[in-house]
């Protein structure tokens, strides 16, 4: 069975397509080094139109107002730049409201496109531009510690981590965050208090990454200016331990790149930090599809087990009926705390690491 | 091509969710067609396949180890038509409900007429309708191009004027629409569809045709007062087959096997019951409830008219936040037999919306699950009980009006745990009336048939009689106003051996008479106080044929609509006390 694939590795090689929603301008360079916050590409989201009546504006029928316009289509225009006239006794002009470009002149009427701000497209990732998709975007490479989440308020930042815990379940509190949290990237176990996020506002940090976080934040959490990356999912459940020993021994004072995206897993996009390291460059990507296995390292879903990550040791032979009277394909899973438990194969990930990767067994 | 199908014997019908993909295979059995087994696999719509080809052919594997029957030939492609070895199908159809809903633009004349329509028309495919554009909304055309540049819809649906009706006001609206697709890039301009005043068809086509992707379908407001929708839904379901094939790697390889033959799930869906409804009782319409990860669909039918209802985003999985959003969350806590905090709820339910394949564990996992599944009935029913013909018969103006069968599709009805709790939902969340029976589609074959009714219509009448759906029992729903404890209902059954048992069914009950499964008897209906059972009138007696279904027969005397108590301990006790009832084994 396809196993959707999770990934914390504390060295892999990182491979990342940024593209904009809609055709634009590529901005960075093949073999560029770029950093999280640097710019790849941009595009115009939604230029504005406008419609300008010549005819109306000049007091003359729309056939003589096309003869009496000055600019053409496919003309740049700048605001106040003279678009058609003068005509009457009071030699009477039309003028651009706004600097952009003729699209479509006839009938009496300027259709206008005005010069918009455009949206940028930001690396995310600290690393090299290997390969650029015209009009699109880039594909961006690194090596380094990789910790996918599953919830993330859609925005970017780098910089230095700071730890705001001691043990995976510790809960962060608004009066733990002080000044010394300016600019750095707080790393907590739970999240269940708004205050922390207002605190962390006003400080204010850099971007936050927690275990666990209440779902009532949700609203507050989407407006909040910095990004923040959910691990382990909605509730009160401990980080998991392979993310929890990844950021509090890898990364001591190395910047982290946050990349919040939502979790989108038709796209396989999910929330993400990576921080670069220095490493061979033989080192193989992680795998980006796998198949359920015995002796393979998942990650459960669900928050009713003891604890999130286990090895599979079989794969059931029939549908296991649980608790819930639900009967599904199952795997017999040992849990990191020794439990050995069955775990419906849908409520189940991989961490994407081919067998000789597999950093630990229980 | 087509012609040569009529009379093929198997069909493999292939339907891709947003959570997994299922090949079901359909033969001639002892001279009559019957469903014989199904592979399911996950999608692979997005990551890392990017192609509905990867979950196709795992479903179809499994299909293979489940019947021994070879699909796949050496050299990687489909075996059709069948061989003599056994091998290989005649015919295969194909369904999708995956992919994101369309995003519609409805441009309309007036808001109660011709937006009406097109947000109807917009409504019984995969869409959204993400902005109106209409003639009193005071906009320049140049807002209205904006708006367009903005929303960047997949589909604009442009409705307005009768067909003696308004043309220049349509052709205003029209001339926004125009130069928006002007002044997008090929790829991005949006399909245009124009069901509007047909007189002034060939002015719109000469507006539009050069500019975008162009669709015309015949008037869907052709007279104030009269709605014609299907001709521009089969021109909508083209459209979204072809956006389809654009978006999701795959489709084009699925519509050459299939001759071209894609429909969306609910329009296959909405066909079966559109079946159905010219084979039972024509006094009654039949009604057909999906219940999906992404999207909740309801179709009726009413002697063959049909009215067909997509929800998209109401759903149990990556529709579940959504469907928590509308309901607020103590619309999902009041149906829950136990304690638990509110965050732990709306945990779950975000959390199931990011792992939307994840399955509940624990009985309160699944009951939270299950109360979504009520939630999202409740208003997918509750949005369509306006737009069902006026001159149905219901029991109370605002209720359900009278239908029999139910049938009810979707995971979480299909592989509820008992029968009691998907009967449960159902009451719960469609709220019949009068006397009905609820079928449930335990191998989610609906759609399949409905799709293979096309090319095959004797594949789906033989199917649909061959007890394939499963019968979960005869409903018993008087409606009326009484106190809780007065007796509403006095029942006499009779069985075939002539036995008769009386009971007096008190309001606010939901009881079962323990009747096996296909066991007949004969059921002697006298309601009191005035309430209506659907036997020509409020207090009106009569006697019916019923049959038991395996959660037996069932009389839900809660009352219409369904009130739960606002004290929690009380209403607490109330729905354990029906999930004890109809856990009652018969």
């Amino acid at each position: 069975m396809i196993a959707p694939v999770k990934h914390i590795s504390p060295l892999t090689l990182v491979e990342r397509e940024r593209v904009l929603p809609v055709p634009g301008r590529v901005v960075a360079r093949q073999g560029q080094a770029v950093s999280p916050t640097n710019i790849v590409a941009e595009y115009i989201a939604a230029p504005k139109y406008v419609i300008l009546n010549i005819a109306e504006g000049l007091n003359v029928s729309p056939h003589k107002a096309d003869k009496l316009l000055q600019r053409q289509k496919g003309d740049t225009i700048s605001k106040s730049d003279i678009i058609a006239g003068p005509a009457g006794l009071f030699q009477r002009v039309v003028r651009a409201p706004f600097s952009g470009q003729v699209k479509l002149t006839g009938d009496g009427k300027v259709l206008i496109e005005a010069f918009a701000s455009p949206v940028e497209l930001k690396a995310g990732i600290d690393g090299t531009v290997t390969k650029i998709i015209p009009d699109w975007g880039v594909i961006i490479e690194t090596r380094g510690a990789l910790v996918q989440g599953m919830w993330g308020n859609g925005k970017i930042a780098f910089g230095l981590m700071q730890l705001m815990l001691d043990d995976p379940g510790d809960e962060l509190v608004a009066d733990k965050i002080d000044l010394s949290a300016r600019g750095t990237i707080l790393v907590g176990g739970l999240c269940q208090d708004p205050q922390v996020l207002h605190r962390a506002a006003n400080i204010p940090v850099k971007g936050l990454v927690v275990g666990s976080m209440s779902a009532a934040l949700v609203p507050l959490a989407t407006k909040i200016p910095f990004p923040i990356i959910v691990l382990d999912g909605f509730g009160k459940k401990p980080m998991n331990s392979a993310a929890y020993k990844l950021l509090t021994t890898t990364t001591k004072d190395r910047n982290i790149a946050l990349h919040a995206q939502a979790y989108r897993s038709l796209e396989g996009e999910r929330p993400e930090l990576v921080i670069t390291l220095p490493a061979p460059d033989q080192i193989e990507p992680l795998l980006g599809m796998d198949e359920f296995a015995p002796e393979q390292k998942v990650y459960l879903v669900n928050k009713s087990y003891s604890a999130q990550i286990g090895i599979i040791k079989r794969i059931l032979s029939k549908p296991f009926k649980f608790p819930s009277g639900v009967t599904a394909p199952a795997a017999e899973v040992r849990l990191e705390n020794g439990e050995l438990v069955k775990v419906p194969l849908a409520s189940l990930e991989s961490f994407g690491e081919k067998a000789d990767q597999e950093i630990e067994t229980y | 091509m087509a012609t040569s199908r009529i009379n093929t014997d198997s069909l493999l019908a292939i339907d891709i969710g947003a959570i997994s993909t299922r090949a079901l295979l359909f033969d001639v059995v002892n001279g009559q067609y019957r469903f014989l087994a199904s592979g399911e696999a996950p999608s692979t719509v997005g990551t890392p396949f990017y192609n509905v080809g990867e979950g196709i052919r795992r479903a179809m594997d499994n299909l293979t180890t489940a019947t021994g029957r070879k699909l796949i030939s050496s050299n990687e492609s489909l075996i059709m038509p069948s061989l003599p070895d056994n091998s290989g199908v005649d015919a295969l159809v194909a369904t999708i409900s995956a992919g994101e809903p369309l995003k519609i633009v409805a441009v309309g004349l007036l808001e109660d007429i011709t937006l009406a329509s097109t947000r109807n028309l917009a409504a019984t495919t995969y869409a959204q309708v993400v902005d109106t554009i209409k003639l009193n909304d005071r906009r320049q055309t140049s807002d209205r191009i904006n708006t367009l540049m903005r929303v960047r819809p997949d589909v604009v649906i442009v409705a307005g004027g009768t067909d003696d009706g308004a043309s220049q006001s349509v052709l205003e609206l029209v001339e926004a629409i125009g130069l928006a697709s002007y002044l997008s890039s090929k790829e991005q301009s949006p399909y245009i569809l124009f069901a509007g005043n047909q007189k002034i068809q060939a002015q719109v086509r000469s507006s539009l045709e050069g500019v975008g992707k162009f669709h015309i379908a015949p008037n869907i407001r052709p007279a104030l007062n009269l709605e014609t929708i299907s001709p521009a839904q089969r021109e909508l379901t083209a459209i979204f087959k072809g956006i389809r094939k654009a978006q999701i790697g795959g489709i084009g390889d699925l519509l050459s096997w299939s001759g071209n033959y894609l429909t969306p799930t609910s329009g296959a869906f909405a066909r079966v019951i559109r079946f159905l409804s010219k084979k039972y009782d024509p006094d009654k319409g039949v009604l057909g409830v999906d219940i999906g990860s992404q999207s909740t669909t309801v179709a009726a039918a009413f002697n063959g008219k049909e009215t067909l209802r997509v929800y998209p985003y109401l759903g149990v999985g990556t529709g579940s936040v959504k469907t928590l959003r509308e309901s607020k969350l103590d619309g999902i806590m009041r149906w829950l037999p136990f304690d638990i905090s509110k965050d732990a709820v709306q945990n779950y339910i975000y959390n199931k919306q990011a792992h939307p394949h994840s399955l509940p564990v624990t009985k309160k996992e699944l009951a939270i699950e299950q109360a979504l599944g009520r939630q999202a009935l409740l208003l997918a029913v509750g949005s369509t009980l306006p737009d069902f013909p006026s001159d149905t018969p219901r029991l109370a103006p605002a209720l359900l009006p009278v239908v029999e069968p139910i049938i009810a599709a979707g995971s979480v009805i299909s592989k509820a745990p008992t029968p009691g709790q998907a009967l449960l939902m159902l009451l719960d969340g469609i709220q019949p009336t009068g006397v009905t029976t609820m079928v449930v589609d335990q191998n989610n074959l609906s759609a399949a048939l409905g799709a293979a009714a096309r090319i095959n219509p004797l594949l789906t009448v033989q199917v649909l009689e061959s007890s394939t759906f499963l019968n979960l029992g005869t409903i018993i729903a008087p409606v009326g106003y009484a106190r809780f404890g007065t007796p509403v209902l006095r029942v006499r059954m009779t069985n075939k051996s002539g036995a008769e048992t009386t009971r007096e069914i008190k309001y606010g009950k939901l009881e079962v008479l323990p009747v096996k499964m296909g066991e007949r008897v004969k059921l002697h209906l006298r309601p009191l106080h005035q309430f209506d059972v659907g036997m020509g009138g409020p207090g009106k007696a009569g006697e019916v044929q019923a049959v038991g279904g395996a959660a037996g027969i069932v009389i839900d005397a809660r009352g219409r609509p369904l009130h739960l108590s606002q004290d929690p301990k009380r209403r607490k006790k109330l729905v354990q006390r029906w999930y004890r009832a109809l856990e009652t084994k018969v």
